[in-house]
């Protein structure tokens, strides 16, 4: 059997062979229709995994838009930095189990002991700071999706952290590297650390929301006009595509197709620049009155625009602290500071008001048809009412409300209250009337409402009593108003009544300076116009206040400028009196009154209205007048013309327009539902 | 073709011994198949595909010697042939050279092949031989007539299962139980084969194979949930294969290729570089002129004068089909990742040089049956 045969007969096999040709085709038959189907059927959708595979996109930053004051000077810029990056999902090459095939790359999060690596090359500040920058990347590296990412984990370098990542950098691997950022510089620091506010990385919460398409790492607006002003300043991010092989590096000739299928770039928009109402220099001589003073805030703006001109809050941290690590304990000392520097207190605080109130209930007063402006009350220094004592600052005799406004009386006012001539309602009429219980509309920093009493309010709180009403009268009880909302109100004094609603922003422009919005003085249309008499009424006790020998800012005036101002010592409430142990180590006495001054100038043609405040500052017209007359007669001697405020010697009241200087001239009689035109 | 009377020339008597179907389809996909190995491995003409194009001449060398044989030298040569092989295969674990954690090469100088794939063809010779001498032997002791073919396939698969290469284990077995299918067997001891060999494969699933190696079924049947670490290939291989479209993306523009996502490019995944990059159309006409070339030797077959020649014809093709139907189903993923070769398109000296003598085995018999037409 082990010999060939000659022609064996083999049909036999003839049908296994034609059996297993069948099963042959058959086979390749299936082969072939599995092509089909992913080449012809599916071929775009692999396609387009092709070009994931090779396109890398790349983010280009949009450099943050600049804020700058009225003179165009920059208050918020952007400098050059540089941030750390870690990818915390690396691709990395690895022996595979299979001895047959050579390395693969996988990807592999980064271990523990390699971030403990990264960790030793940068300065932190405390122990928490180090605990932040490990959370965020153990976060990233838990994150399947965008751990593959390079990530920001530490902006703003300083030169010692660069140079010990670039010589350790080889040695890590690809997954650490430095990239070329812009960091926020604020060059007028903490002058206008409440205007521009600070930018900072975005919170989880921020990022959560979704709001806006922030990435991690991204740094936001956090408060002032960065915050408020966030989506004009931010600018759009660019893109740009190439092609990459697959360990990620861009090839020098890729095929022309995948040339073709790269998304188009586009070039990032920068954000816009924001020019301020703000006067630097009066801002700087505002900052510079408050030297001496530990805590206070100061608004001074234009009557007839409501444009703010200076807005000034001390204490005040400078936001370029905010671009560096914070220590935990340097963070929990300024959170327990009585000085409270996190706080605006321009905006972001209420206070009593004190007697810059009686502005608002001489108006309301004026309201009543019964009430004779020119009636004599006789103060004794106190009036009892309930059985109770409300004093005054000392005995004035008999005063009217001229007189009363100019020596600050309040026992004539306790009188009205008693009288029902200002009852809680109709001093909340005037009240809101003037701007008062609502936020004013600037939009930084969080506004604080303020506080009108009601009687409604009153008898839900339980705490109505008539003593309420005397209270409120002087600007005190529930009475509380922020430093803005006094502006504004005698900003509209001084402008003849009508409440503007007040703006820090002036114009923003795009990059290559197209205007994108400018402000335009906005009256307050939903708010009645005080009625002019009234206002002149108003107006004239306010010029006596600082030019009558018997005003109580008589002191203060200035020599060759007629400034019309309040002065208002507010006393502290009780809880503020919990304060005292905490201050006392530092030398404030809590147990002071807040000082206030508002006022405008000059008062034939008023051009600033300025309102200073000063914090447990005592009397007004010592702790906080000078600090607004410095700011008025910087603002008015800057002026285009200094010597057209007429020289006039003091002490001498000056004439109103269309009256003598007389008291006894203003018009008598009856004034309720007088409309400006109808004044006799 | 007798009746044009016996060719004069000794050039005419050449041209009429060749089989001019084979050669032809042999060349042009050998053609394709360097073409496609040189855009796999970086379009430089340069290493790895100089390398193999030598490979490739030795074999033609080889293919040219074997089909200048007669066949029935082949049946004398067989058994020597074999005891030779398994001689080899016995001295790899030895004097083995060591790739990759495996010990598969054996050395001689800078020379270095696998016995292994040589193991293929003689193993196909051997079983030819036997089943041609014992195949139509009538009687009932069935069971000891299949016992000496099995022996004759698994000496050889133990020494190349140790070595570790199941995927070549895996396809002598294949091979031989084609040729076992076309011995007249019956329905009975097909079915019988078949649950031994299922058994077998449990038993190894069970207690021999590798993590790796098991961990790959799972791969295979959810690639994407392993997509960035052992599912990796089989979906990039399967992007290359859907990115090259109708007509492809032209030599070496496949991005797939030449930015590198593909691994194995030119050993495991030639193919996958081939569809992307000639589409469905090159890849379909690549996979017809493989059925082409396997269907002209089961032709072979059933014109061949004798059993011996039968089944070398039947084993050569086994041997093609099995290698392709592994490997491009590997890549379509409708059979998990194995390193089963593509004749011709892998890069490998020792594969190539087998393959282009079983070609030439096929020129060999081709000749005998004109011979004796």
């Amino acid at each position: 059997m082990s010999e060939l045969r000659k022609h064996e007969d083999l049909r036999v096999i003839l049908p296994r062979l034609q059996v297993m040709s069948l099963l042959g085709a058959l086979i390749f038959i299936a082969l072939q229709a599995r092509l089909c189907q992913l080449q012809i059927l599916e071929g775009e959708h692999y396609t387009r995994r092709a070009e994931r595979n090779f396109t890398d996109e790349t983010v280009v930053e949009a450099p943050r838009g600049r804020i700058f004051a009225s003179g165009g000077e920059q208050v918020a810029t952007n400098r050059p930095a540089y941030t750390l990056f870690v990818t915390p999902r690396p691709r990395i090459t690895v022996e595979s189990d299979d001895p047959k095939k050579p390395p693969v790359g996988v990807r592999q999060p980064l271990s523990d002991a390699q971030i403990d690596e990264v960790a030793a090359l940068i300065d932190f500040v405390d122990d928490a700071d180090r605990e932040a920058f490990i959370t965020a990347i153990h976060a990233g590296r838990a994150d399947e999706r965008s751990g593959i990412y390079p990530m920001p984990v530490r902006p703003n370098l300083s030169w010692q952290e660069y140079a010990r990542v670039q010589t350790r950098r080889a040695a890590l691997g690809d997954w650490l590297e430095i990239r070329e950022t812009a960091r926020r510089h604020y060059p007028r620091g903490d002058l206008t650390a409440f205007l521009t506010g600070y930018v900072g990385e975005i919170s989880q919460e921020g990022l959560a929301s979704g709001v806006g398409a922030y990435r991690p790492g991204d740094r936001v607006g956090k408060t002032g006009v960065e915050r408020q002003w966030e989506n004009y300043l931010r600018g759009r991010l660019g893109k740009r595509s190439r092609v990459v092989d697959v360990h990620g590096r861009g090839v020098a000739s890729p095929p022309a197709e995948a040339l073709a299928a790269l998304p188009p770039d586009e070039d990032p928009i920068p954000g816009q620049d924001i020019f301020l109402t703000i006067d630097l220099d009066l801002q700087r001589i505002a900052r510079e009155a408050f030297a001496d003073k530990p805590a206070g805030a100061l608004v001074a703006l234009e009557p007839a625009t409501g444009k703010i001109l200076a807005m000034v809050s001390v204490p005040a941290i400078d936001p370029n602290r905010w671009q560096q690590p914070i220590p935990r304990a340097e963070y929990l000392e300024w959170a327990q500071s009585p000085f409270k520097p996190f706080i605006d207190r321009t905006v972001q605080e209420h206070f009593f008001p004190g007697s810059t109130y009686k502005v608002v209930s001489a108006l309301a007063a004026l309201d009543d048809p019964t009430f004779d402006p020119a009636r004599e009350i006789t103060c004794d220094g106190f009036i009892k009412y309930g059985g109770r004592k409300f004093k005054c600052t000392h005995k004035h005799g008999p005063v009217d409300l001229h007189r009363a406004i100019v020596q600050s009386c309040n026992v004539y006012f306790y009188t009205l209250a008693i009288e029902d001539t200002l009852s809680l309602d109709r001093q909340e009429i005037f009240a809101r009337r003037t701007g008062l219980g609502e936020r004013s509309g600037l939009g930084i920093n969080s506004e604080a409402k303020g506080r009108i009493p009601t009687e409604a309010f009153e008898a839900r709180e339980g705490t109505y009593q008539r003593g309420v009403q005397l209270n409120s009268a002087i600007g005190q009880g529930n009475v509380n108003a922020t430093v803005l909302q006094v502006a504004v109100l005698y900003a509209a004094i001084a402008s003849g009544g009508q409440v503007m609603t007040p703006y820090l922003i002036d114009r923003i422009q795009t990059h290559d300076r197209r205007l994108v919005f400018a402000s335009a003085p906005q009256p307050r249309s939903d708010l009645d116009r005080i009625v002019a008499s009234d206002r002149n009424r108003v107006h004239a006790a306010l010029i006596g206040v600082v030019n009558d020998p018997a005003g109580t800012a008589y002191s203060q005036r200035l020599p060759n400028i007629t400034v019309a101002g309040k002065t208002g010592t507010a006393q502290v409430g009780a809880d503020d009196r919990r304060r005292l142990k905490a201050a006392q180590g530092i030398g404030w006495d809590t147990t002071q009154d807040h000082a206030w001054f508002a006022a405008y100038a000059p008062a034939e043609d008023p051009k600033i209205a300025v309102v200073a405040f000063v914090e447990h500052g005592g009397v007004g017209a010592d702790a906080a007048a000078p600090i607004a007359m410095r700011v008025i007669e910087h603002y008015l001697s800057r002026s285009a013309d200094p010597g057209s405020a007429p020289l006039r010697p003091p002490g001498v009241a000056p004439a109103l327009p269309g009256q003598r200087g007389d008291d006894s001239a203003l018009p008598r009689g009856q004034r309720l539902g007088q409309r400006p035109g109808a004044v006799p | 073709m007798s009746q044009l009377g016996p060719p004069r020339t000794l050039l005419g008597r050449l041209a009429r011994a060749i089989d001019w179907v084979i050669v032809a389809l042999t060349l042009a996909i050998l053609a394709l198949a360097i073409i496609n190995l040189n855009s796999a491995s970086g379009s430089a003409w340069a290493g790895k595909v100089q390398t193999q194009i030598r490979w490739i001449g030795l074999g033609a060398a080889a293919a040219a010697l074997v089909a200048a044989l007669d066949y029935r030298v082949l049946y004398r040569l067989a058994y020597p042939a074999y005891a030779f092989g398994l001689g080899l295969l016995a001295l790899v674990p030895l004097v083995g050279v060591m790739r990759n954690d495996a010990r598969r090469w054996l050395g001689i100088g800078d020379f270095q092949f696998q016995p292994s794939e040589l193991m293929k063809v003689i193993l196909t010779l051997a079983l030819a031989r036997y089943l041609h001498d014992h195949g139509a032997a009538p009687g009932p002791r069935r069971l000891r007539r299949l016992l000496i073919p099995a022996a004759l396939v698994l000496a050889p698969v133990a020494f190349i299962i140790v070595q570790p290469d199941l995927s070549t284990s895996i396809l002598c077995i294949l091979v031989a139980t084609t040729l076992l299918a076309l011995a007249e067997l019956s329905l009975r001891e097909m079915v019988g084969i078949a649950l031994a060999g299922l058994t077998l494969f449990a038993l190894g699933w069970g207690f021999f194979m590798r993590n790796y190696q098991r961990s790959r079924i799972d791969v295979w049947l959810n690639p994407e949930a392993y997509a960035d670490n052992e599912g990796y290939q089989t979906i990039q291989a399967m992007i290359a294969v859907g990115d090259g479209g109708f007509l492809g993306r032209g030599v070496h523009q496949g991005t797939q290729n030449a930015l590198h996502f593909l691994p194995y490019r030119d050993t495991d995944f030639p193919f996958a570089v081939f569809a992307e990059e000639w589409g469905f159309f090159g890849a379909a006409m690549v996979l017809t002129m493989f059925l082409c070339l396997i269907l002209w030797s089961l032709n072979l077959a059933s014109q061949a004068r004798d059993r011996f020649a039968a089944h070398l014809c039947v084993g050569v093709a086994a041997l093609f089909l099995w290698h392709i139907v592994i490997n491009v189903g590997m890549v379509l993923q409708l059979l998990p990742v194995t390193g089963v070769t593509l004749p011709f398109f892998s890069l490998g000296g020792s594969n190539a040089l087998t393959m282009l003598i079983a070609v030439g085995i096929l020129l060999s018999v081709s000749r005998a049956r004109r011979a004796g037409a």
